[in-house]
């Protein structure tokens, strides 16, 4: 221990004699100072102000097309709701068309019907007035003849006997 | 015991080829130099505006290549000023907070990684710059100025205040905390990067090759968190100054 001390003792007074040491402090230590705050300045122009306004320009640019991106998403989540409402409305639109041709089809189709099934109906009927007429006229000829020929036969009957 | 025999002995092994406290001199004018600090540092400047002005060169929007890098960086260092200075206020120190952080890293890990040792200096020997005492003094004055100045700017002369808060009786132990905060700062970062050196340096002068290896790689890991650690609290320090006293950031 002693030994050590005598000897760190002999290199401090050995140092001193030369003018040198672990803690020799001279003209380094201001100039150090000033060539640092001079490095901090060119690296502030060299290495600080471009990286940082590169970062931020990027940050900006991205922040803006972000939000760009947002308002268009935003849009086009609008115009896709606006058109599946008028694809609604023209879907329920169309269903009223529909309905509305097939009532109509539906009511020229019974109007049509009647239309027909009066008519066959006329036909009918005048079909049924010949057909009485004729079986009036056919009666009609019918009885004169049976006049005729119940008076041939009274005649040959009574006429025989008249002769007799 | 022979004494004299013994310091002989002792200066007679390697470890005394370490040179622990000679220094290249330079006498610029009437000022003394620590030469082989300039070089270390000059060289340590030279990676960072090489590596900067090589990522920034064509700053693209989608980065690719040492643009992604030097990015990761900045936001790291961004990170540190901003998780202890605050999201309001934390721009501005943004450069001072990084190049702490950048020429601390680069000077540890060039410490670490170059092999400085072999090119021989008529005296003294190249190492990290952050392992010589000017360098990390210089730096923690500079935090010590950095904070101050964040004070004043921000509360005038009622940063003062904040030395009788929240009771009188703490005005000597305030004033203390304005000697310490620097005395701390510089020596940890110091002591820690010599020691990491001399540690690696013994080794390898005692037992070359495969024990020196393992601290070196921790080595690698120490003056790593030691860059982070020199930043991380000249950051808390700059925050302190800004935010003043604790019922005030309570209040947030």
């Amino acid at each position: 221990m002693t030994l050590w001390t005598l000897l760190i003792a002999a290199e401090a007074a050995e140092a001193t004699a030369e003018g040198g040491g672990l803690f020799d402090l001279d003209a380094t230590l201001p100039l150090m100072a000033i060539q640092f705050v001079i490095l901090v300045a060119i690296l502030n122009v060299t290495f600080f102000k471009p990286l940082t306004a590169a970062i931020e320009g990027r940050a900006d640019y991205i922040r803006k097309n972000r939000q760009e991106a947002e308002e268009r998403l935003a849009k086009a989540k609008q115009l896709a709701h606006q058109y599946e409402q008028e694809l609604a409305d023209t879907r329920r639109q169309a269903q009223t068309v529909i309905l509305t041709a097939e009532a109509e089809a539906q009511k020229l189709m019974a109007s049509k019907l009647a239309e027909a099934q009066q008519e066959a109906q006329q036909q009918r009927e005048q079909a049924q007035r010949e057909i009485e007429a004729q079986k009036q006229a056919a009666l009609q000829t019918l009885e004169s003849q049976v006049d005729v020929l119940s008076q041939q036969i009274l005649d040959k009957l009574l006429g025989s006997s008249a002769a007799r | 015991m022979d004494i004299p025999y013994a310091l002989t002995q002792l200066t007679g092994l390697p470890l005394a080829s370490l040179e622990v406290g000679k220094h290249f001199y330079w006498q610029v004018g009437n000022l003394k130099l620590h030469g082989e600090v300039f070089l270390t540092s000059w060289f340590v400047i030279a990676v960072l505006l090489v590596l900067t002005v090589a990522a920034t060169r064509n700053v693209q929007r989608v980065p690719t290549g040492l643009q992604n890098l030097m990015e990761y960086v900045l936001e790291f260092v961004r990170g540190i000023a901003r998780d202890q200075i605050g999201e309001k206020e934390y721009r501005p120190w943004v450069p001072f907070v990084g190049t702490l952080f950048l020429f601390i890293f680069v000077s540890n890990w060039s410490g670490a990684l170059v092999p400085w040792k072999l090119i021989h200096l008529p005296a003294g020997e190249l190492g990290a710059p952050t392992a010589n005492i000017n360098t990390t003094v210089a730096f923690a004055l500079l935090t010590s100025l950095a904070y101050f100045y964040a004070g004043f700017k921000k509360r005038g002369l009622g940063y003062f205040a904040h030395y009788v808060e929240p009771i009188p009786i703490m005005l000597p132990f305030k004033v203390i905390e304005d000697f310490t905060k620097p005395l701390s700062l510089s020596f940890r970062l110091f002591g820690n990067i010599l020691a990491d050196e001399l540690v690696v340096g013994v080794f390898v002068l005692l037992v070359p090759l495969f024990v020196p290896l393992p601290m070196m790689f921790l080595g690698l890991f120490t003056s790593a968190i030691q860059a982070l650690i020199f930043a991380t609290l000249a950051s808390v320090y700059i925050g302190e100054a800004l935010e003043g006293e604790h019922h005030e950031g309570e209040e947030h």
